[in-house]
């Protein structure tokens, strides 16, 4: 009567689902391009307005407006993507999981050999992909300004400041994961979106207090502003906020009734 | 339709359901059985409980009490092989706007359990037994809400399921739709699975339907002959008589001191 059922691969079957859904959709499509055009249209913006001298912008950037070369480039950008990038992140799980419930199709999530666990965590996993996709795409287009302003060849040596670039993306990345757990219990996009601002103030304020290097929503941003006040060992406190808030969007997800 | 025993499975069966919402809506104990070969359809007015029936019987709402099994499987033990025999379509269907409807369908095997080999093979039949071949490569943001609807419908019945649970399927189809769906249920009735399907359209309920329950005030407050001449009569008679029974049976609860609910009182149109 019924076909027959592959009882491994749950997981699996949930990843490329959500991949599916993820590369068919718009709203990731524009996030990246938003997000690496975003930041490197910004990065070009600020370069060009310390090499005129505005001096708003270079008390702004502090002790980076006096840093040339790769170690500027990179400074500048790193500083944008801890904020910028957040947003962008926590956009894209906010729409990822919210839109399950402002579509409706959550409903036809429930009654599926699928656990709704595995669901959830397919997102997650193809939102880390994603993620590492977005950090590999940005170092590259930095690199490519890098080059374009000859920083190949005046600053050769210094090209290894790119290598920040992709980790403090993955980094940032990791702290968007509570705008999951958020939109699932808000049951939309905006508790998610309205989670991701206030990580970011959060952050970006903490940072800028030059305290939290040990809170792992801040460790990102502060090692963006400046990379030798954070002690390796802190950025290893990262990964605890997706294990905690990745965990408890499953537990979510699997305990979840229609009952809203 | 027998089992070894000689007696006919039961396909979904649930026993003194009660699911209580504030507000005093809810379930208030229902019994419901499926049989295999069965299409068994519940109608009642909007409120009345269907789709929180269907919610209970499918894992979607918790019940405050009862039991449901399906298969035979209780559902609290209910595993993937239990859920692969499941095919539902409760409020929204399974139609992702940025997919196709072949990527729906494709995705909805995939959910199901569906091997990946087979994946193909039940989409494309799928494809065809909803008479989708034109819209298959269409973006099913694209699509009219009649047309999302067979795509959904047909995502939740390309894998055979054995338990089918429809919630209005017929809202939003056309004639053509209409009947596409129905020789599709009897085709799968025939063939074993059993089907619980709500509707407000009683004579589309009394073509397809071996029995009818009416539901009433989160209770099951009897059958309908399919049958039978006059079915919307039938159905008023029942529930206008359950809701005067009811409204007795408050009044005489203030009248000893107790506290009643407010009911609706409702007209024969």
């Amino acid at each position: 009567m019924s076909a027959r059922v592959a009882p491994r691969g749950l997981l699996g079957a949930a990843i490329a689902v959500e991949a599916r859904k993820a590369r068919s959709s718009h709203v990731m499509l524009w996030t990246t391009v938003l997000l690496v055009a975003g930041i490197g249209v910004l990065a070009l913006g600020i370069l060009a307005a310390v090499a005129a001298g505005e001096e708003q912008v270079i008390a702004k950037l502090g002790p980076l407006a006096g840093v040339g070369g790769w170690a500027g480039l990179v400074g500048i950008v790193v500083q944008v993507t801890a904020a910028g990038g957040l947003a962008a992140f926590g956009v894209a799980l906010s729409w990822m999981f919210g839109r399950e419930f402002a579509d409706g199709t959550v409903a036809a999530l429930f009654a599926m050999p699928v656990p709704r666990a595995a669901i959830a965590l397919g997102k997650l996993i193809v939102y880390a992909i994603w993620a590492v996709g977005v950090a590999v795409l940005l170092t590259g287009v930095v690199a490519g300004i890098g080059l374009i302003l000859g920083y190949g060849v005046t600053d050769a040596a210094g090209f290894g400041e790119l290598a920040r670039l992709p980790l403090l993306v993955v980094l940032t990345a990791l702290i968007g994961v509570p705008a999951a757990w958020a939109a699932t219990l808000g049951r939309g996009l905006l508790p998610g979106i309205a989670t991701t601002i206030g990580i970011i103030v959060v952050a970006q304020l903490l940072a800028i207090a030059d305290v939290g290097a040990w809170v792992p929503i801040v460790a990102p941003a502060l090692w963006a502003i400046a990379p030798d006040s954070i002690p390796a060992a802190a950025l290893l406190t990262v990964p605890s906020v997706p294990l905690a808030f990745g965990g408890l969007c499953a537990l979510a997800w699997a305990r979840m009734q229609l009952d809203r | 339709m027998k089992n070894p025993a000689g007696t006919t499975p039961m396909r979904l069966e649930g026993g003194g359901l009660v699911r209580r919402f504030r507000g005093g809506a809810g379930l208030r104990g229902i019994d419901l059985s499926v049989a295999a070969g069965e299409i068994h359809a519940i109608v009642g007015l909007n409120g009345a409980g269907k789709t929180t029936l269907m919610r209970v019987l499918l894992g979607m709402l918790r019940p405050d009490a009862g039991e449901v099994r399906l298969d035979g499987v209780e559902l609290r033990s209910a595993d993937a092989a239990t859920w692969a025999r499941v095919g539902q379509v409760v409020e929204q269907p399974l139609a992702y706007a940025e997919l196709t409807a072949r990527g729906n369908l494709e995705i909805a095997a995939r959910l199901h359990g569906v091997e990946r080999r087979r994946v193909d093979e039940l989409v494309d039949h799928a494809i065809e037994e909803f008479d989708l071949g034109r819209y298959a490569p269409v973006r099913t943001s694209r699509l009219s809400l009649g047309n999302r609807q067979r795509v959904g419908l047909a995502a939740a019945l390309l894998h055979e399921p054995a338990v089918i649970v429809l919630d209005e399927p017929t809202n939003a189809l056309d004639p053509a739709g209409v009947i596409l769906l129905r020789e599709s249920l009897l085709r799968r009735a025939a063939a074993g699975a059993g089907i619980l399907v709500s509707s407000h359209h009683l004579d589309e309920v009394a073509r397809v339907a071996d029995r009818i329950t009416v539901i009433n005030d989160g209770r099951a407050i009897g059958p309908l002959d399919p049958h039978g001449i006059d079915l919307e009569r039938a159905f008023f008679d029942l529930v206008l008589g359950d809701d005067a029974a009811r409204a007795e049976a408050a009044q005489g609860g203030t009248a000893r001191g107790g506290t009643a609910r407010n009911h609706t009182r409702r007209s024969a149109p």
